[in-house]
């Protein structure tokens, strides 16, 4: 599965990407059971969210993308979005 | 975090408390110092005793601070434990230091120089949430209270640091408490640029510096050791901020010729606050002296005044600045700097 996430927004406002595919990594099955749940809790379309917060756009091999903002992620979101941005490139 | 017996004995005046734990991070002795020196000692005797604001002949000067601050403890509930009501003296922990005094004197500067009690105008409580998330490196304002992270330590520090960002997170809740401007496109760069004009203002205030004194940076300090910039934005010079290998280049333009069109970040509301923030700048060193006074009133005027909409753009905003500028201060050279400003900055105004 491939799993793209873009941050923008934020009170700097500079943007952040990254991405990770995780077939074939050890842990590919906790990758998915994570993304599943982050992307079950997303939003079709971005929302107003709140001044200087995070927007993040969360797309799932090049075919569904989900929105989502902060402070209202839930913990699934939250987790697979620092994944990414930590462990992808 | 800040559940540790305060270091300072007690019977010392909580203010008091508050100087000496400020006095060790030079970035905050000069808002102890500005703040000792400027109160007047009607104002200093009712902080000391805590009592509350007597009904006094200017009317509009009443009002304290009502602050709480919370600990996310590095989690993302909100807004998290209580660690510091408003009068209790200062702990350990720096960042709630800060945060407590950051409102402070964003609180004092709305009351002393505009007479408005806090950002709502009837004593609204101030809210701050620390150590929100792990290694956040971001704040916002979540409608209700402002959220600091502490950063990721590689690139950017504890946002409590610089006075200007805990000044710009307030400002959004004075801004959503009067004109409400849409944070999208033109309004929402205009949004934006109230923050930093009004968080400048803190930080200027706070030091006592004239406007041609002041660094008219947004986020000094904030930025980690190692990263190539110096802020975050700039009003004096939008677009010159940063230059990082990580970070890439500030965005800001300082004029409509090179307004950014995007669909990033709200419509770019971030980057197209330049334009306003460097209109900003242009009248307060134009007129000279402390740029909150006249500058700042003509900004907190058309905010406050209740003709600005929503919707606003940038030529809304600058018309009525100059009908702000005609009004409080006739055909004088502060209309005539406004103008001027907005013409600099290619924002049409008649
Ligand atoms: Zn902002």
């Amino acid at each position: 599965m491939r799993i793209q996430v873009r941050r923008t927004g934020g009170f700097a406002g500079i943007e952040r990407r990254a991405e990770i595919e995780t077939s074939g990594l050890r842990d590919a099955g906790d990758w998915r059971e994570l993304a599943e749940r982050a992307m079950a809790d997303g939003a079709d379309t971005p929302s107003a969210g709140v001044p200087d917060g995070y927007h993040y756009v969360i797309t799932f091999d090049d075919d569904r993308t989900v929105h989502c903002a902060d402070p209202g992620l839930t913990d699934a979101q939250r987790a697979l979005i620092s994944r990414v941005l930590k462990e992808g490139a | 975090m800040n559940t540790i017996a305060p270091v300072f004995c007690t019977i010392v005046p909580p203010h008091v408390l508050d100087k000496l734990a400020q006095a060790e991070d030079p970035r905050l002795s000069g808002p102890a110092r500005r703040t000792l020196e400027v109160d007047s000692a009607h104002r200093t005797r009712r902080r000391i005793t805590g009592l509350r604001a007597v009904a006094s002949p200017t009317a509009a000067a009443t009002g304290n601070p009502h602050r709480t601050i919370h600990d996310c403890e590095h989690r993302t509930a909100l807004p998290g434990k209580k660690v510091r009501g408003e009068g209790d003296e200062p702990g350990r922990d720096a960042t709630v230091n800060r945060a407590y005094s950051g409102l402070g004197a964003t609180f004092e500067l709305l009351l002393s120089a505009y007479g408005r009690d806090s950002l709502d105008g009837a004593g609204l409580p101030l809210v701050a949430s620390v150590h929100y998330d792990e290694g956040y490196a971001n704040a916002f304002w979540d409608g209700d209270q402002m959220v600091f992270g502490d950063g990721d330590g590689e690139v950017f520090l504890d946002f409590t640091l610089p006075v200007d960002v805990i000044g710009h997170e307030l400002s959004h809740g004075l801004t959503q408490y009067t004109a409400n401007l849409d944070y999208q496109g033109q309004s929402g760069a205009l949004n934006e640029s109230v923050s930093d004009v009004f968080g400048s203002l803190v930080k200027q205030y706070t030091l006592d510096q004239t406007a041609d004194r002041a660094d008219w940076l947004i986020g000094a300090g904030l930025l980690a050791p190692g990263v190539s910039g110096e802020a975050l934005r700039s009003m004096k010079a939008p677009g010159t901020a940063y230059d990082d290998d990580v970070l890439g280049k500030d965005p800001q333009p300082a004029t409509m010729d090179d307004f950014v069109r995007t669909s990033q970040d709200n419509g770019g509301v971030h980057i197209n606050s330049g334009i306003p923030n460097h209109a900003f700048y242009l009248l307060a060193v134009e007129l000279g002296g402390k740029a909150w006074e006249r500058a700042g009133q003509l900004w907190f005027d058309v905010l406050t005044g209740g003709e600005l909409a929503a919707d606003a753009q940038f030529t809304d905003f600058a018309r009525l600045t100059v009908a702000a500028a005609r009004a409080r201060f006739g055909d004088g050279a502060e209309l005539e700097a406004v103008t001027k400003a907005w013409s600099q900055v290619g924002v049409p105004t008649a």
